[in-house]
């Protein structure tokens, strides 16, 4: 009996087979490994193209791997199956989530991607596609849009697509594994339109365009109210104005009755937003700047028409009115929101820029082609091709090749640093010398830098405590002015001179102009914006306001030794050799790295390594033997070797000398001395060590200079750490700690009624950087390191920590001149626009005084915080 | 002390009470949030001005989405944020923006434009 093999289709004895498989109910005979293999990563596929004869009732299935977001590990996800399962066509439903998979077997013909990504939808999941935006030349017709949307959702891997006329761009979701952007063009074009770009998908450029289209707004707006303000303005105050003094009361008169038509439009076009606002917040029982404009602009506006219009009911002196208040406070105020948004544009640029360093295209490289694709459209698992002077689209793991990367944009890292096969490279970061491919493990929102952006984005929109104070304040402060405002008028009216009914309306309403809350709720925020991204600028992630104001006041910080002062990682520091030299000490290296090269211990990777920096040829090994506890004892080129502590040398009766006096001075020092024998008698010393960061000791001098405590927290025995603790210039050593006890010690220093900050290298530190007052982890910009801690410096170096107390120190010293400033302008302000002066010095502020102020007040908040950009660190990155 | 005069002073006062009562002590309502069919607490918010609604009340240890829609161009109200829940979002003119987070502990947490000048409350019952 035969069947034809189902990969390859050649007939096969069913006996001679070399392997069969089941599947669905069917089996399959292969002739070679090469069709098992296949068949075995697919093996569905040849369910449907199978020769097999008889009736196959699931021959029509197709089946397809979705990924979904937020599935439930511990709970079985029984609706999304059951809602699945639900579905006309839907056959099997297997829920990985683990993997975060849900794998379907379905019919195509009763139903599409589209409906089982509505399922899933509906059962509370997401399908994680991605998503991209295409613009549509000249969609005109309504009817068209269906047929896009259609055939759209037709397209194989689209999830959901919505076309709109208004923007004349199709939004589609899909998965990138099973269809392209060039797919989704072409199903656009079937209906003969021409897609093009969308206007921008990056949400920064989104934002900015919003920005000008708004600008641009207000800027008509103001024009408008300013045009109209000057004839106001000057038939507001005829007997200053030659020629308009020398009109009759009745033109004037006329002309009152002409400016009220015209300001009514400055109201209802310049000022629409005060009143739409206003309107709006007191259906929420809120009062805010729009009240306060609204009310003031309106009352004047009011007051003036009904003063016009019936004279003769107010007393002498008091029916003139006053429309030029109307049009130039609107016009002021709205000048000053266009000023301030122009203002704003330029404080996020710390965002645009680590956005600009997204890289555009990649290299992937597809059933072994090389193909140029969007960013978007990297998957977790491509191997993405860089050449030199190239941009790493995305995160991933070297694969083939070797290069150095210049990684200085996310880092602050002057030097380049090497990568091999194996290392990690970031997206974001040139590569600089050579060519390799890498296998790409992150993309998308998940990336280092989308992950570096997001933080950056989110701490400076979120809030130092000092801010709560301004906002309870701006809270109540709104219907406060509205009283004061009331109880103006009303004193004036009642004790005010003559016309008091003027007075008393010109002096409430300033009230009202003049108490914008707007500086007051402005000033954290924007410094806020500006000193995050200035650290971002630096390397420094700072993940709150919170840890920005605290860092600030950092009496003590404690350094953890290994990994933060110390490299981390042991190194090759001295080559000693006796008094009566048996051999140089290139030799010496050379044969004791050459019996290291066989060991495992850790130490000895330093020693080889140490050999290799002094470019020293290994030799062959013989008779190698580990004795526990003392060394290793091997044969070199016929010489028997010993490497061991003193305990070895004893045993083996080898006389030290001099050797054992030096051993001790180089354990003072904190490193790790090595005994060598060379066929039984003593040759030298080799040392290694946990070297310190070449700029440890400067920062550390650095933040002393700054007033701080510096103190070394480590599980190292007392007299190495007091030997690194010297070298680096720390007086204060917290010795032989357990790692579970570093958070004691920590909360021991706040005992002392200290701010501490703790500088650990990540996890096994992060209880301690939990407990004090500011975490500061050095890590690579990893999730894990940015979680653990307020602050991550990206870049390995400790001078991070002395720019990051720059950084915040900067910041809340602006804070500080902002709220004063806002503080000052709206105490001072108020009274003297209820006219507390007035008796005095008879000084009275005129609305058209207020108006500006208030306008120029929140600008005056934002171009401080903007001065905050010229921030420069001590220690210059760049 | 002419008529007029005890006329303003009157109704200075009655303005005040009607002020502080209306902003401060008038009982504000309150919009309680359904559950959905996938557990998700859903509430749409409309930003205009102000929230509509802004006084929100949730159970606690359930996820809460919340759908904003801002549909005004005034750059005041572009970003809405959650600061209790170190949450923030940009808000596109006309977009849907979701903004998502479990509550775990009961209180009342407030939200708010970058400036604080748009206020909404979330009760976590």
């Amino acid at each position: 009996m035969t069947q034809r093999d189902p990969v390859c289709g050649m007939e096969i004895d069913l006996q001679s087979a070399l392997a069969k498989r089941e599947h669905m109910g069917q089996t399959f005979y292969f002739c070679s490994q090469s069709c098992v293999d296949q068949f075995d990563k697919d093996p569905h596929r040849y369910v449907m193209t199978s020769a097999t004869t008889g009736f196959n009732p699931e021959q029509t299935l197709s089946r397809i791997e979705l990924p979904v977001a937020d599935l439930p590990m511990v709970r079985p996800a029984t609706k999304l199956e059951a809602g699945l399962l639900s579905l006309n066509g839907v056959d099997r439903v297997t829920v990985n989530a683990g993997a975060g998979l849900v794998q379907l077997d379905y019919d195509p013909q009763k139903i599409n991607l589209v409906g089982l990504a509505g399922a899933i939808r509906s059962a509370g999941y997401t399908v994680d596609g991605a998503q991209t935006r295409i613009g549509i030349e000249n969609l005109r017709c309504a009817s068209c849009v269906n047929f896009i949307e259609d055939e759209l959702k037709s397209t194989p891997g689209v999830l959901n697509a919505t076309v709109n006329i208004a923007t004349q761009e199709a939004s589609v979701d899909y998965l990138p594994q099973n269809t392209t952007l060039a797919d989704l063009n072409k199903a656009i074009e079937t209906w003969g339109y021409k897609p093009r770009p969308a206007l921008s998908d990056a949400p920064i450029d989104k934002q900015e365009e919003a920005h000008a289209r708004e600008y641009s707004r207000l800027m008509k707006m103001f024009w408008f109210a300013a045009i109209i303000s000057v004839p106001v303005l000057l038939f507001a105050y005829p007997q200053y104005v030659p020629l308009i003094r020398d009109l009759s009361m009745e033109t004037i008169r006329w002309s009152w009755v002409l400016s009220a038509i015209v300001t009514l439009p400055v109201l209802f076009y310049s000022g629409y937003d005060f009143f739409t606002g206003a309107w709006a917040a007191f259906k929420h029982r809120s009062a805010n700047m729009n009240t306060l404009i609204a009310l003031g602009t309106g009352a004047a506006w009011l007051y003036s028409t009904f003063a016009v219009a019936f004279p003769a009911v107010f007393p002498e002196g008091t029916s003139e009115p006053f429309y030029d208040v109307v049009a130039v406070v609107i016009a002021l105020v709205v000048l000053g929101q266009a000023l301030e948004l122009r203002a704003k544009g330029q404080s996020s640029s710390a965002i645009k820029k680590l956005l600009g360093l997204q890289a555009k295209t990649a290299r992937v490289i597809r059933d072994s082609k090389e193909m140029d694709i969007p960013v978007e459209e990297v998957l977790v698992g491509d191997v993405i091709q860089v050449r030199p002077g190239e941009k790493i689209p995305v995160d991933g793991i070297i694969v083939e090749g070797s290069s150095a990367v210049d990684e200085s944009m996310l880092t602050g890292e002057s030097l380049p640093a090497s990568k091999k096969m194996g290392d990690e490279v970031i997206g974001a970061t040139i590569n600089k010398t050579g060519a390799f491919k890498f296998r790409t493990t992150k993309v998308g929102k998940d990336t280092a830098l989308a992950q570096i952006v997001k933080m950056v984005q989110d701490a400076q929109n979120s809030k130092a405590p000092i801010a709560r104070l301004a906002d309870t304040v701006s809270g109540y402060f709104v219907p406060i002015v509205m009283i004061l405002a009331v109880w103006t008028f009303v004193i004036w009216f009642v004790i005010g001179p003559q016309p008091q009914l003027v007075y008393a309306l010109v002096t409430s309403v300033t009230v009202l102009i003049i108490a914008c809350p707007c500086a007051l709720g402005l000033a954290t925020p924007m410094s806020l914006m500006v000193g995050i991204g200035k650290g971002a600028e630096n390397g420094i992630l700072i993940r709150s306001g919170e840890a920005l104001q605290t860092a600030r006041a950092i009496q003590t910080v404690v350094l953890d030794k290994t990994g933060t002062i110390t490299k981390g990682k042991p190194e090759l520091t001295d080559v000693l050799i006796s008094d009566q030299p048996i051999v140089k000490d290139d030799e010496l290296l050379r044969l004791a790295s050459s019996v290291e090269k066989v060991s495992e211990h850790p130490l000895a990777q330093a020693i080889v390594e140490g050999a290799q920096a002094r470019k020293l040829e290994l030799a062959e090994v013989q008779d190698f033997d580990a004795i526990p506890g003392h060394g290793v004892s091997a044969k070199v080129e016929g010489r028997s070797i010993l490497i061991g502590n003193l305990k070895l040398m004893n045993r083996e009766n080898i006389a030290l000398g001099s050797l054992e006096e030096k051993s001790k001075s180089l354990a003072d020092d904190g490193k790790t001395p090595m005994f060598i024998a060379l066929d039984g008698k003593a040759a030298g010393i080799i040392a290694v060590a946990d070297t310190v960061k070449e700029d440890s000791a400067e920062a550390i001098k650095a933040l002393q200079s700054m007033g701080i405590e510096v103190v070394m927290i480590t599980g190292d025995n007392r007299r190495t750490a007091e030997a690194i603790a010297r070298r680096v210039g720390v007086t204060r050593v917290l010795a032989e700690v357990l790692p579970e006890d570093k958070a004691n010690n920590i909360q021991l220093l706040q005992a002392e009624g200290k701010k501490v900050a703790m500088v650990g290298d990540g996890i096994n530190d992060a209880p301690a950087l939990a407990q004090a007052d500011v975490g500061l982890a050095i890590g690579t910009g990893t999730d894990v390191a940015i979680e653990a801690s307020d602050i991550t410096l990206i870049k390995g170096s400790l001078k991070g920590v002395v720019t990051a107390i720059e950084v915040s120190r900067a910041t809340m010293t602006n804070i500080y001149q902002n709220l004063v400033g806002a503080f000052f302008y709206n105490v001072l302000g108020v009274p003297v626009a209820m006219g507390l002066l007035f008796p005095f010095f008879g000084l009275l502020l005129s609305p058209l005084i207020a108006g500006a102020a208030m306008a120029f007040s929140s600008v005056t908040v934002v171009g401080n915080a903007n001065r905050l950009r010229g921030f420069k660190p001590k220690f210059s990155v760049k | 002390m002419n008529t007029p005069q005890i006329f303003v002073i009157l109704s200075g006062i009655v303005l005040t009470i009607l002020i502080a009562w209306y902003f401060w002590f008038a009982p504000k309502a309150q919009t309680r949030v359904a559950m959905s069919a996938s557990g998700a607490q859903e509430v749409a918010i409309t930003v205009k001005g102000g929230y509509t609604p802004d006084v929100i009340v949730v159970q606690k240890g359930r996820p809460v989405r919340l759908t904003f829609t801002r549909q005004e161009s005034s750059a005041c109200s572009e970003t809405v944020l959650f600061p209790d829940f170190n949450q923030s979002a940009k808000l596109p003119e006309g977009e849907q923006v979701n903004v998502e987070f479990t509550p775990d502990k009961p209180g009342e947490y407030g939200f708010q434009c970058q400036m604080g000048m748009l206020r909404g409350k979330l009760i976590v019952e």
